[in-house]
């Protein structure tokens, strides 16, 4: 039983250590550190959104399953739930989001709002024929209609300024509830703005379920809840990632056990390859704790499975032991060439700090230093603990070995099977590299198709092109937008523009309204023409006074200003996301619709000093274009100082280059591999070329000390080790190459066909050793 | 004396019960028909009344349509929730829910020909009575904002078929009078 004890004390202490820091410091959630920084105005503002935009708040709900009348009623409830959780800033189901009070205000403001003021449509001649058109109105069932505004807006700026505002969506109301329109099923939505903002998890996460929560309680029966948004997809996306890790890490697990049972009948084997890895995960977890703060729960899931490499060490100390040489002893001989493949790695690692994304550099000082704590724990505390089990690895079956150490032979076919797939790779003008942004993202299909649906359904589809108006206030960004407007009123004209959506659209500029109230005739004036108008016409002299008083109001109000909104008014939610505050002041954003001719929309731009044309897939592939380059440097550097560590700790270039053929040579094969599977490279691949990178340096290392001198069961145990290793990261990257996260997939694919690779060609490379035997 | 005009009283409550839902159950029997109709409409802006002729048809269990064939032709149909105003030429598509004025009045005759007492009752206080062969339904809207445009509806029939709409907003009085035609 003692000799139990150490192993169980060390492994307890440590794994209750691991527990404690994370509850002292759990990984946190902000996404900004993955995303790229780049010196570019329009990629700078596209970040700042995609961050802190109000697009990042928006969440939108679909309500589907029942009859339309139960849809309408669960949508009310739900509605009215949100309105009071106060963890809204705006909600909006249907048509009673425009309330009594913002209706009068529209229309007391409607001669300073209304697009269509000008001193003409107040002259006789102009009033004349609106005249005969409300005489000719009167008569047909539009009547009780006209007569609701046409005596006291006889111009119609009121009802310019309504059709302005309920703007294109293909939204249908049933029973004053907004519906999608379509073939489909009926569906009630909903659309919501979280008071959180969108960098917050914890809000949006409490947003989502606050709607739940009010879906649930309103007994939907046979009816289902659909979310969208970034927040949700925020949550969705930890949640599929959350299930496919569990799911591979218990399966993993088992299949590794089962290996490593197989390969040397100890359960305590499984207990030792624990230690070095769970004070490799403490180590590396307290060094970036210390230098950044906090740990990313991204950069600590990749840097685990970089961590994985640690595996590989005990696997190499205690199946490489000579019959009953002490553990301490075989630390000993194997270290060289161990501490030569962990210094090497973590050589790699350190390159990613230059990457330019903090949730790299957090990545690298984790697997590095944890990698380094792993490998010291192998060489000095594990033969300790290890030593009273008497493990050993039960030999391979000498059919494998033969054939294991007959593979030189093949030499010359591995080399040029290497040189034609580089040349192969040059032909076809280098791998396919992803260039769309949505491919990378972790939201699995399903939800990104239901949040296309429901932005189409809402009529906010998604953007393509759309202009940013930065300016030092609110009144400078909204003039600026009535500039932008009268410069693309061409193209809205010819047909090049379909729509063009912009904040000044909902609430014009102060300046703009006092120009619009000193257009407004005087009493008198507005009286004589509508006498003149109304000669001969059967409406009565008092007719219009509500038109008299109106005029004569609205020369007196006070602009309205757009930041000055009822919060949750329905111009609040239009105007909300198109003029915000911004670090450096404020910005209008234009949103052009069915654009046809971008190079024209810019030509016309071109006086509006700051403006910047935003191509959002453009600008996106752009971004990411060079992200992936400087991650793609800082990996071409990493392989430069690893050969070079090779170099200096082998003794000579020879050796160095030697040892570092398979590796590329893997690394090649590799990139090939998923060329011909259809892959299109993306960051994600390039992570796990850095990781593979590391595991075929351990492959290189130990299998090149074989050569003709080596005794049989000497190379015989090294190989055994080596493939064991390969084995044991083959059942895990495996697995993941299954996953349906997008992220998961690639890394497991590129890994599991590089260590396969890896392995063949550091045994096939390998110094001859086959025709000696 | 007090418990026989009770006792009358108690009793008199389901003839008046019986008597709209006779009509309206007679009016239900009705899937589909067709009438002539006259209208005038005055309004306090206007001097002098504005007339107009034309004809009406309902099919159970939701379509009407006016078609005004005189002063200015014009088609109004409406079926489900969509209202298609058709007048010189220009075609209008409006969404009952849209509108929710608009669906009051057009539940106030759509509702008195499917015969559907419940509907117009989400709508309107209706008030019933009988003079003879003659019934009288008054409407009342029951939301405030619907109060402010429309004061009240009054439609009057003999068994099936409707004779007079009066329909009073904002301070204006449209009478419609109807006549069947086979």
């Amino acid at each position: 039983m003692t000799r139990w004890l150490p192993l169980v004390a060390t492994l307890g202490l440590l794994l209750g250590a691991l527990t404690l820091t994370f509850r002292a410091a759990p990984p946190g959630g902000d996404m900004a550190d993955f995303l790229p920084r780049s010196d570019r105005a329009e990629a700078r503002f596209l970040l700042g959104e995609l961050q802190t935009g109000a697009a990042t708040t928006l969440l939108l709900a679909g309500i589907e399953g029942a009859e339309p009348g139960e849809l309408a009623r669960l949508s009310r409830a739900v509605g009215d739930a949100l309105r009071t959780s106060g963890n809204f800033a705006f909600v909006a189901n249907g048509n009673q989001d425009v309330s009594e009070a913002e209706r009068e205000q529209l229309f007391a403001y409607r001669y300073l709002l209304s697009p269509l003021t000008e001193p003409a449509i107040f002259t006789a001649p102009a009033l004349r024929t609106k005249l005969e058109a409300l005489l000719d109105g009167l008569g047909s069932s539009a009547a009780p209609l006209l007569r609701q505004f046409g005596f006291a807006d006889p111009p119609g700026a009121f009802i310019a300024l309504a059709r302005g505002l309920i703007g294109t969506s293909s939204v249908t109301l049933r029973e004053g509830v907004w519906f999608a329109g379509g073939e489909a099923g009926p569906r009630a939505l909903l659309l919501a703005r979280s008071r959180a903002n969108g960098l917050d998890p914890v809000g949006q996460q409490t947003a989502a379920d606050t709607i739940r929560a009010a879906f649930a309680a309103a007994t939907p029966g046979s009816a289902r809840l659909l979310l969208s948004g970034p927040g949700v997809f925020a949550a969705e996306a930890a949640r599929a990632i959350r299930g496919d890790v569990e799911m591979i890490s218990i399966l993993s697990a088992v299949l590794i056990a089962a290996l490593l049972l197989w390969r040397t009948r100890s359960f305590t084997m499984l207990a030792l390859v624990g230690v070095p890895l769970a004070a490799g995960t403490l180590a590396g977890f307290l060094a970036v704790v210390a230098i950044f703060g906090s740990v990313h729960g991204a950069a600590f899931g990749f840097g685990m499975t970089m961590l994985g490499v640690a595996v590989d060490y005990p696997i190499l100390l205690l199946t490489q032991r000579e019959g009953t040489e002490a553990l301490a002893a075989t630390a000993r001989r194997i270290w060289p060439t161990l501490r030569l493949a962990a210094l090497a790695a973590i050589i790699g690692m350190v390159a990613m700090l230059g990457a330019g994304f903090s949730g790299l550099q957090q990545l690298a000082v984790f697997a590095a230093v944890g990698l380094l704590v792993s490998a010291l724990v192998t060489r000095y505390l594990l033969p300790r603990l290890a030593q009273p089990f008497g493990i050993a690895a039960r030999p391979l079956p000498d059919a494998v070995i033969a054939l294991l150490r007959a593979m030189p032979c093949a030499r010359i076919g591995a080399l040029a099977l290497i040189v034609a797939t580089a040349f192969g790779l040059l032909a076809m003008g280098g791998p396919p590299v992803e260039r769309d942004i949505s491919a990378l993202s972790p939201v699995p299909e399903a939800p990104r198709r239901l949040d296309a649906e429901l932005r189409a359904a809402l009529g906010a589809p998604d953007v393509g092109t759309f202009i940013v108006l930065p300016a030092a206030d609110a009144e400078a960004a909204l003039q600026a937008s009535e500039r932008a407007a009268r410069a693309l009123a061409p193209l809205l004209a010819d047909g090049r523009l379909a729509g063009l959506d912009h904040p000044a659209r909902y609430v014009p500029s102060a300046t703009t309204q006092r120009a619009r109230q000193a257009m407004l005739p005087g009493d008198a004036t507005l009286r004589e023409a509508l006498d003149t108008a109304r000669a001969g016409l059967p409406f009565r002299a008092t007719a219009f006074d509500p038109f008299l008083e109106g005029v004569a109001r609205s020369r007196t109000l006070p602009p309205l200003s757009a930041t000055d909104l009822a919060p949750g008014s329905a111009l609040a939610a239009r105007i909300a996301p198109l003029l915000a505050p911004d670090a450096a002041g404020w910005h209008a954003l234009m949103l052009p619709a069915g654009l046809t001719d971008p190079d024209a929309l810019r030509a016309a731009l071109a006086g509006e000093t700051g403006a910047l044309v935003i191509d959002l897939r453009a600008e996106l592939s752009t971004l990411l274009g060079d992200a992936s380059l400087r991650a793609a440097l800082a990996a071409a550097l990493g392989a430069a100082l690893v050969l070079a560590m090779l170099v200096i700790g082998l003794g000579s270039v020879r050796a160095g280059l030697h040892a570092a053929l398979p590796i590329a040579g893997a690394l090649l094969l590799t990139i090939a591999s998923l060329a011909l599977l259809g892959e299109r490279l993306n960051l994600f691949h390039l992570a796990a070329c850095l990781l593979l990178a590391g595991i075929a340096l351990d492959y290189s290392l130990f299998l090149r000390r074989l050569d003709a001198s080596t005794p049989t069961a000497e190379a015989a145990r090294t190989l055994a080790a080596v493939l064991t290793c390969m084995l044991a990261t083959l059942l895990t990257f495996g697995l993941l190459a299954v996953c349906t996260t997008p992220v998961l997939r690639s890394i497991g694919l590129t890994v599991a066909l590089g260590v396969v690779y890896a392995f063949l060609l550091a045994a096939t490379l390998a110094p001859r050793s086959a025709r000696t035997t | 004396m007090m418990r026989w005009a009770l006792i009358l009283l108690a009793l008199s409550l389901p003839a008046h019960a019986a008597g709209v839902e006779d009509v309206m159950r007679g009016l239900a029997a009705v899937r589909e028909s067709r009438a002539v109709f006259s209208e005038t409409r005055s309004i306090p802006e206007l001097d002098g009344a504005l007339p107009s002729r034309g004809t009406l048809s309902w099919r159970a269990p939701d379509r009407v349509e006016k078609h005004t064939t005189e002063p200015v032709e014009e088609r109004l149909t409406v079926e489900g929730d969509t209202l298609t105003l058709e007048r010189r030429g220009a075609r209008q598509v409006l969404s009952l829910d849209t509108a929710p004025e608009v669906r009051a009045l057009v539940e106030a005759i759509r509702g008195t020909l499917a015969g559907d007492l419940p509907r117009l009752s989400t709508f309107y206080d209706v008030r019933f009575s009988e003079t003879g062969s003659e019934w009288r339904l008054a409407l009342y809207p029951r939301s405030v904002r619907l109060a402010s445009a429309v004061q009240s509806i009054v439609v009057t029939g003999r068994g099936t078929q409707i004779a007079t709409v009066e329909t009073q907003e904002r301070g204006g009085i449209t009478r419609m009078s109807i006549e069947a035609r086979p």
